[in-house]
Parts: C-alpha cells; sequence; structure tokens
C-alpha cells in the first residue's frame, strides 16, 4: 500500500514538472517570436523610410506617366551614337560666327552655332541645321 | 481589391514596355551595323544596377541598363563615354528610361576591363523630367 502511494507521489511529481518545462518551453518561444516581429517591423519602418528619401519621391503618378509614354527614335540615337561627332566638328567649323565678322549674316550665324552647340549629339537636328546653314549662309557643305 | 489588381496590371505594362525598349534598342543597332551605318554592334540589356544611384522609380534587381559594345578590341575611355553621353543627352529617352525603373547606364565593350556607368537621376533635370 506504501508502495503504490509512492508510485503515485511520483507520478504526480513527474507531471507537475513536465508541466512546468513545458511553460517554460512556450514562454521562450513567445519571447524569440517576440523579438523576430519587433526586427522585422524595424526594418520594414526603415525600406519605408529610405524610399521616401530617395530622389523623385515628390513625384505624381500622372506625372510618371506622361514620362513613360514619350516616344523614343531609336534610329536617331543609333546614328547620333555613330555620326554626330562627326558632323558636329564639320558644322562648328564652317558655321563658326568668326568667319561671318562685319557681314550682314554674323547675327544669324551666331544663331545657328549656338543652335549647333545646343544639340551636340542629335544627329536629326544636326542635319537640319546643316539644312539651314546651306541655305541661309550659302556655305557649300 | 480592384486597386489591386489595376496596379498588378501596370506592374505587368511596364515590365512588358521595358522588354520593348530594350528590343527596340537592339533592332535599331542590328540595323545600323547591317546598313554599314554602325561599326561596332551594340548590344542593351538589363542588369541589377549600381544600389547607391537608386530613386524611388528604381526596379529591384533589374536597375542597370547596359549597353555593350561587340567591338572585338577594347574600346578607349573617352569612346565609351561619348556612347553614354549619347544617351543622357537624349531628353526622352533619358525621362522613359527613369520612370521605367532604371537608375543606372553602364556601357563596356566586350573586350578589356574598362567601363563607364552614370547614375540616371543626376540627369533628370537636364531632361527636364521635373517639369
Amino acid at each position: 500500500m506504501r508502495q503504490i502511494m509512492t508510485i503515485i507521489q511520483n507520478e504526480s511529481l513527474v507531471k507537475e514538472s513536465i508541466a512546468n518545462s513545458n511553460s517554460i518551453i512556450t514562454s521562450i518561444w513567445f519571447w524569440i517570436s517576440l523579438v523576430e516581429f519587433l526586427i522585422i517591423i524595424f526594418f520594414i519602418i526603415k525600406l519605408l523610410k529610405k524610399k521616401n528619401n530617395l530622389a523623385f519621391s515628390d513625384l505624381s503618378k500622372e506625372q510618371l506617366k506622361k514620362a513613360q509614354s514619350t516616344n523614343v527614335d531609336m534610329d536617331n540615337l543609333m546614328n547620333s551614337i555613330n555620326g554626330s561627332k562627326e558632323l558636329y566638328k564639320t558644322l562648328s567649323k564652317t558655321c563658326h560666327p568668326d568667319r561671318f565678322i562685319n557681314s550682314d549674316k554674323q547675327n544669324l550665324a551666331e544663331n545657328i552655332f549656338q543652335e549647333i552647340s545646343k544639340n551636340k549629339r542629335n544627329y536629326n537636328k544636326l542635319i537640319a541645321l546643316k539644312q539651314r546653314a546651306i541655305n541661309e549662309l550659302n556655305i557649300n557643305l | 481589391m480592384w486597386y489591386k489588381i489595376i496596379e498588378i496590371r501596370e506592374w505587368f505594362g511596364e515590365m512588358a514596355e521595358r522588354y520593348r525598349l530594350v528590343k527596340d534598342f537592339n533592332r535599331a543597332a542590328k540595323n545600323a551595323f547591317i546598313s554599314g551605318n554602325a561599326p561596332t554592334l551594340l548590344e542593351a540589356k538589363i542588369t541589377r544596377g549600381d544600389s547607391s544611384y537608386r530613386h524611388n522609380f528604381s526596379k529591384w534587381m533589374g536597375g542597370g541598363f547596359r549597353i555593350k559594345a561587340l567591338s572585338g578590341r577594347p574600346l578607349p575611355k573617352h569612346e565609351l563615354i561619348e556612347i553614354g553621353r549619347v544617351v543622357l543627352d537624349n531628353e526622352e529617352l533619358t525621362r522613359r528610361m527613369i520612370s521605367l525603373g532604371w537608375d543606372t547606364l553602364e556601357v563596356h565593350a566586350n573586350e578589356g576591363y574598362l567601363g563607364a556607368k552614370w547614375a540616371l537621376k543626376d540627369f533628370a533635370n537636364i531632361g527636364g523630367f521635373l517639369n
């Protein structure tokens, strides 16, 4: 009878200790998950703050869509990469305002030269300016 | 809910637009090379880009627009810079690249170790993007 009593007592002690250890384990996991959650929140806030500090954060969606809808002439771009440098050199030499000092075309030459410098790397515009120079300044190119 | 669906549709539209721009560039480069206008064939592709050049519309892992010159020889720095400057001086293209999520322009040849890169946001004002 006594032996049975001690066995029952031991059993209850074991049960109690298991229950205690379970609650400790759950509490540890609870704190770990809480810390992880806080770290995630911290990084999300940091990311959002960083995004707000980036360039163009003040631009609206409409402005963005407007920029997206612009057309780009890729053939002109390729011509500009390959031929604009040579054309610019030729035009800047032949249309230089110093060549038209004390003539009635000096102002016109200055105007054309400014346009040439402005569109230094735009092949199509340089071609149009070349034509203008031929017609208005009577240059042989 | 509808707002989310529209956003997803816009995202796919933007991605398609990005690939269309790269395809257009490569087509024009190929035509210029075949017709003899260009001495070197240029090839564009999307890369990761430089994280320090990021702006508000930068695409994650796809902010770089890389132009590779298939010249077969190392290109000198001034030639690489000239290619990059032509792209950056094109107002419409710079504006469009920024709005489609590119933040870095990279230019290099298929030979040699030289390369050049620019932050597109530095050229946005020149391109009149803010106005």
